[in-house]
């Protein structure tokens, strides 16, 4: 198992996750570009724990994941209370606060 | 063979998280992202990370993706009105890509530079390095307040959550 390879391979899911955020207007999509960019710190996380044999870098995986968890439900809740206001999911539509 | 079978899932994991972002209907994006999991929990048995592993399939696969689907399901027509799939502010898009290509072309020379070699030796072939009893000694030992922390900040999400989504 290469190290650089995880490495590789996280960042460009990071990339993908941040392209993603800017350019799909879903809100559903953004969201699991979030969640996406979470996933590749996890990986981080991992491959470093492997490395040097040290088991915290698992418990902060193990929070990370909660952390992500917690983040989905309040995340989707405003999706929800979004599309009450305005029946879309169109994140082009909610730019009141812009001006 | 080892070698060629730990290539594979970071493809599938670049490729199923590509698909995220070019699927137009937000079902087969979640479906690739459930793919894209899927590879990680892979990638974390071959680091000997198995709790993890079973874990990112539960919580992530298991809850977090079917909460997606509900809501996806719930705003069925709603997605058809942004077919679009560049948006209008295309600007975004070229922002997005000159900056990942930087970072990722940049880090690839860093690479190139100082190869990984004397790292490659280090990690564990500890096959019980990612069990359940050392994980749960570390987080109950170590880092107990901050499990109880995160557990206040569950229920805090959770009741907060509902008082979101509740109809006024």
């Amino acid at each position: 198992m290469n190290l650089a390879v995880i490495l590789i391979a996280s960042l460009m899911m990071f990339a993908i996750g941040i392209i993603g955020c800017l350019i799909r207007r879903n809100a559903l999509i953004f969201f699991l570009c979030i969640e996406m960019m979470l996933n590749a710190a996890n990986l981080l996380f991992v491959a470093f724990a492997n490395q040097w044999s040290d088991i915290n870098g698992l418990v902060w995986v193990f929070f990370v994941l909660i952390v992500a968890a917690a983040e989905a439900a309040v995340g989707l809740a405003i999706v929800i209370s979004l599309f009450r206001s305005k029946r879309s999911v169109d994140l082009d539509q909610y730019s009141d606060l812009h001006y | 063979m080892e070698n060629i079978l730990f290539m594979i899932y970071p493809l599938c994991l670049l490729l199923s998280s590509l698909g995220v972002l070019v699927f137009k209907k937000p079902v087969h994006s979640c479906l690739s992202f459930l793919f894209s999991l899927i590879t990680l929990a892979g990638i974390y048995l071959e680091l000997f990370a198995s709790f993890i592993a079973v874990m990112q399939i539960l919580v992530y696969a298991g809850a977090i993706l079917v909460i997606f689907m509900f809501v996806i399901i719930l705003f069925q027509d709603a997605h058809q009105q942004i077919e679009r799939f560049p948006s209008k502010n295309n600007r975004f898009f070229i922002i997005a890509t000159v900056f990942s290509l930087v970072a990722v072309v940049s880090y690839l020379s860093y690479l190139i530079a100082y190869p990984l070699t004397n790292w490659a030796s280090m990690h564990t072939t500890d096959e019980r390095f990612g069990d359940v009893q050392p994980l749960g000694q570390s987080l109950y030992l170590h880092f107990f307040f901050p499990f109880e922390l995160v557990v206040l900040l569950f229920l805090i999400a959770l009741v907060g959550s509902v008082y979101i989504a509740k109809r006024e």
